[in-house]
């Protein structure tokens, strides 16, 4: 009996095994659909819940300065569980700074931060939020007479005497034949914002070049740039160039007016002519003091600067008290070291 | 397996069928479930932006009836406002509230806080416009006008945020869903060659016995009835009929082998009754040959033994008698069954007839068993022997030639034994005697015509028996002994 055993099981055995590659085939396919069904498709998640919502408010839109001082802010604030929105960068684009804090206050947010001035309006709308209880604190520019809370910026002062510094180091190295008319600084400042942080940097600057000067002859003037509008100040640095009084010494307080300045000293032939001191250290601007276009550029922390903002607000709510000055560090970076920012810049910028 | 094995076919093609349209049938459900839960979630895609739209409607519509009743006061007009305003209220109510890491949930939630501070600043204007108090209405609705600004700008932004994002979403899931089609016609095409492949295969398995069944079958019509038995795998119908085929061919092949045995004994019969009667006739001719002159010499005796008798002559009339009766016998009994006893007589009448031809050469001697005298012999086989015995064995041997017959049992067969002192015999001879292949040369010349290889036949007929006759011989000039064996 056993030959016809063995036939039956082997006639027995195909379908056997058809029907159990069957079922679990329908078995994957079933997984598969539930998988799909349960949502192993992957939506959008919403990841954590936030303890707090800060906003951050610039007069600019997307320079590279902000965006560093922005993810700084952002890094700190999510060790703490909060999340800080830029609220012109990709939210509310194309608002004034006042209309984005009445927006901010409106949503009723947890910390304004906002890069402020010594003008009336602001100083009333950060006073309003104060009042309805959302700490501000004032980033790089301050707002002395409002509620603000605290105020995240550089040292205006040493800044300038930075600037004055360096200012005599290029009369002394590039224009010591210039001897006929008196070298001629100019410091650039935005007709609209940090008037008094700008007046503060423009005396260490004046001091600076008093104190060291010698016999020579400087002089130093502060050049308006319209930054009201968009596009606007690109216009205006290059309105410097094609007036008669083209400065010797070009200082800028913030990456636009360095980059503008940078293009327009090139277009306009004047390289060697006219020296500038920038601020900020977007590749762009390492680059051309690289080609010896830039003289130097102030490299101020802005991830440190973000940071603080972040630490004020916290601590403002966790205390209700915080510290009125942060001061960022701040660094020079000129042709002799700026090879070691260029390197520590490649890795980011191939992101 | 055995349950399986022993379902009725019935069942069993039932099952395979039901089987495989339960497999079609599940795998259709789930690409139905599949294909469902796909389609709703392509539905559910673009709901967050008809969510906004219908909010953004919302508090358009609180706008304008807010500015309508600011303008015109009517009581239809506040009619609208509250109906609108709490129409907003609820979807407002709706909104995210959360700080999460999604942009969209974060403007939501900023959203939903600048609704609720647009609402109190509408419902501000409309309170101071009721109190009449102008320049207040005029402050809120202003305020308000700006937050309805700032909200449509907001709900623009986030709808054409979602709208990006959803339409990512949107062609992903598209993708998904080709995928998912692709799946699904590879499913169906495997589910459907797996069932043509077990209904092939089980089909196939049902109907090999019936094929295996149909070969034998088809043997046995040709004739063939010596084929193995089928195996009997199942207890189906193909089983019950493989089952009952199987001890059919057995009872048939039974019963054609008895037919043949009956019939082989039948023509054995026949046979040995045909052989009996050839050697009779054949045996019949040559004395018929013979008989001519019998019947001339017995009458002729007859009228010698007369004569003798009325001469006085005595032993010439016993003579002339023997001799006679020598013939008489010979031509009554040559052709039926004798008994021993008148063998025997025979045998004494044809030795006296010898003794008186070579005056009294030959010296006969006789152990005669008296109770197995009746036993019945054929006629015509003692003399024919006797004779041989005197002619090759004694004739050369003047007086000195003994001839001896015995008549005995042993272990219960009749043994008859002439036994002459003459020349003897080889083996080679005896050998040829017995095999019926040996001719005698003088056989006209001596003998009356019977031959030893009639006398072997006769006797073989008559007993039934192949071991009828021994011929025996101790060699040359040593004589010889031939013994015939008859049953009781």
């Amino acid at each position: 009996m056993q030959a016809p055993k063995k036939i039956f099981s082997g006639l027995m055995l195909l379908p056997l095994f058809l029907s159990v590659a069957c079922v679990v085939f329908t078995v994957m396919m079933a997984g598969y659909v539930l998988w799909f069904y349960q949502g192993g498709y992957q939506e959008e998640t919403a990841g954590d819940v936030y303890d707090r919502y800060y906003i951050m408010i610039t007069q600019e839109g997307k320079s590279a300065f902000w965006q560093s001082v922005y993810s700084g802010a952002c890094e700190r604030a999510l060790e703490e569980n909060v999340y800080v929105d830029w609220l012109g960068s990709d939210q509310m684009q194309g608002y004034s700074v006042e209309e984005q804090m009445e927006i901010a206050i409106a949503s009723g947010v947890d910390g304004i931060i906002v890069t402020a001035g010594e003008n009336e309006t602001l100083r009333e709308l950060i006073d309003r939020a104060a009042e309805s209880g959302i700490p501000v604190v004032t980033l790089y520019g301050d707002s002395t007479q409002s509620a603000r809370c605290s105020f995240v910026g550089v040292g205006s002062y040493n800044l300038g005497r930075e600037y004055g510094r360096q200012a005599l180091k290029i009369m002394r190295e590039r224009l010591t034949g210039v001897t006929d008319r008196p070298i001629k600084v100019t410091l650039l400042v935005n007709s609209y914002a940090n008037s008094l942080d700008q007046n503060i940097i423009y005396s260490g600057i004046q001091e600076a070049i008093e104190q060291e000067r010698g016999d020579a002859a400087i002089e130093v003037s502060l050049q308006s740039v319209d930054d009201t509008n968009a596009f606007s100040v690109e216009e205006s640095v290059r309105d410097i160039f094609l007036g008669e009084n083209v400065p010797d010494i070009l200082i800028c307080l913030n990456e636009l007016n360095t980059t503008c300045a940078y293009q327009a000293v090139v277009d306009y032939n004047k390289v060697g002519s006219v020296s500038i001191l920038g601020q900020y250290t977007s590749d762009t601007i390492l680059n051309a003091i690289d080609r010896n276009v830039i003289y130097a550029t102030v490299n101020i922390d802005t991830p440190q600067m973000g940071g603080f903002c972040i630490d004020a607000l916290q601590e403002y709510h966790e205390l209700g008290y915080t510290s009125q000055y942060f001061t960022a560090d701040i660094s020079l970076i000129t042709k002799e070291n700026v090879d070691a920012y260029l390197h520590r810049e490649e890795p980011e910028s191939d992101e | 397996m055995n349950k399986i094995r022993n379902l009725s076919l019935q069942v069993k093609i039932s099952s395979i069928y039901i089987f495989t349209n339960l497999l079609v049938v599940m795998v259709n459900i789930f690409l139905i479930i599949g294909i469902n839960s796909m389609s709703g979630r392509l539905d559910t895609v673009y709901q967050g932006n008809r969510h906004l739209n219908n909010f953004s409607d919302a508090v358009d519509a609180l706008q304008s009836s807010m500015t309508d009743y600011l303008n015109v006061k009517t009581s239809d007009s506040l009619e609208n406002y509250y109906r609108s305003e709490a129409l907003c209220r609820n979807m407002v109510a709706d909104l995210n509230e959360k700080v999460t890491g999604r942009t969209f949930d974060r403007m939501e939630r900023n959203i939903r806080h600048m609704s609720e501070y647009y609402l109190k600043e509408v419902a501000s204007a409309v309170e101071a416009k009721r109190g009449r108090n102008v320049e207040k209405y005029r402050f809120h609705y202003e305020n308000a006008t700006k937050m309805y600004d700032y909200i449509g700008t907001y709900i623009s932004n986030l709808n054409m945020e979602q709208f990006r994002s959803n339409s990512e979403r949107y062609s992903e899931l598209q993708q998904r869903f080709r995928l998912f089609e692709a799946v699904s016609v590879v499913a169906i095409v495997l589910v459907m060659c797996s069932n043509v492949c077990m209904i092939i295969s089980f089909v196939g398995a049902v109907i090999r016995p019936m094929k295996k069944l149909a070969g034998q079958a088809d043997e046995v019509a040709k004739g063939n009835f010596d084929i193995a038995l089928l195996p009997v795998e199942s207890q189906d119908e193909v089983g019950v009929v493989t089952g009952a085929f199987n001890s059919m061919v057995v009872s048939i092949g039974r019963y054609i082998e008895r037919i043949r045995e009956s019939m082989e004994a039948e023509r054995a019969l026949k046979e040995r009754e045909l052989l009996m009667e050839g050697h009779l006739k054949d045996a019949r001719l040559k004395y018929l040959q013979a008989q001519i002159n019998p019947h001339f010499l017995f009458n002729t005796l007859n009228a010698g033994a007369q004569l003798a008798m009325m001469e006085g002559a005595d032993r010439t009339y016993e003579y002339i008698q023997k001799v006679a009766q020598f013939y008489r016998y010979n031509m009554k009994k040559s052709e039926e069954t004798v008994t021993v006893a008148e063998e025997v007589e025979m045998v004494d009448s044809y030795i006296y007839i010898l003794n008186v031809r070579f005056a009294g050469d030959i010296h006969y001697e006789k152990h005669i068993d008296e109770s197995l005298l009746s036993v019945e012999m054929p006629g015509m086989i003692l003399q024919p022997i006797v004779e041989n015995c005197v002619n090759h064995g004694i004739r050369e041997m003047g007086d000195r030639g003994v001839i001896l017959l015995s008549l005995y049992e042993k272990e219960g067969v009749v043994c008859i034994s002439v036994r002459d002192n003459g020349v003897g015999m080889s083996e080679e001879t005896i050998e040829k005697i017995l095999s019926g292949t040996y001719r005698e040369a003088d056989m006209a010349s001596g003998g009356n015509g019977v031959g030893m290889d009639n006398v072997i036949s006769r006797m073989k007929l008559f007993t039934g028996n192949e071991q009828v006759m021994d011929v025996k011989s101790e060699g040359r000039g040593k004589g010889t002994e031939v013994c015939l064996y008859l049953q009781k």
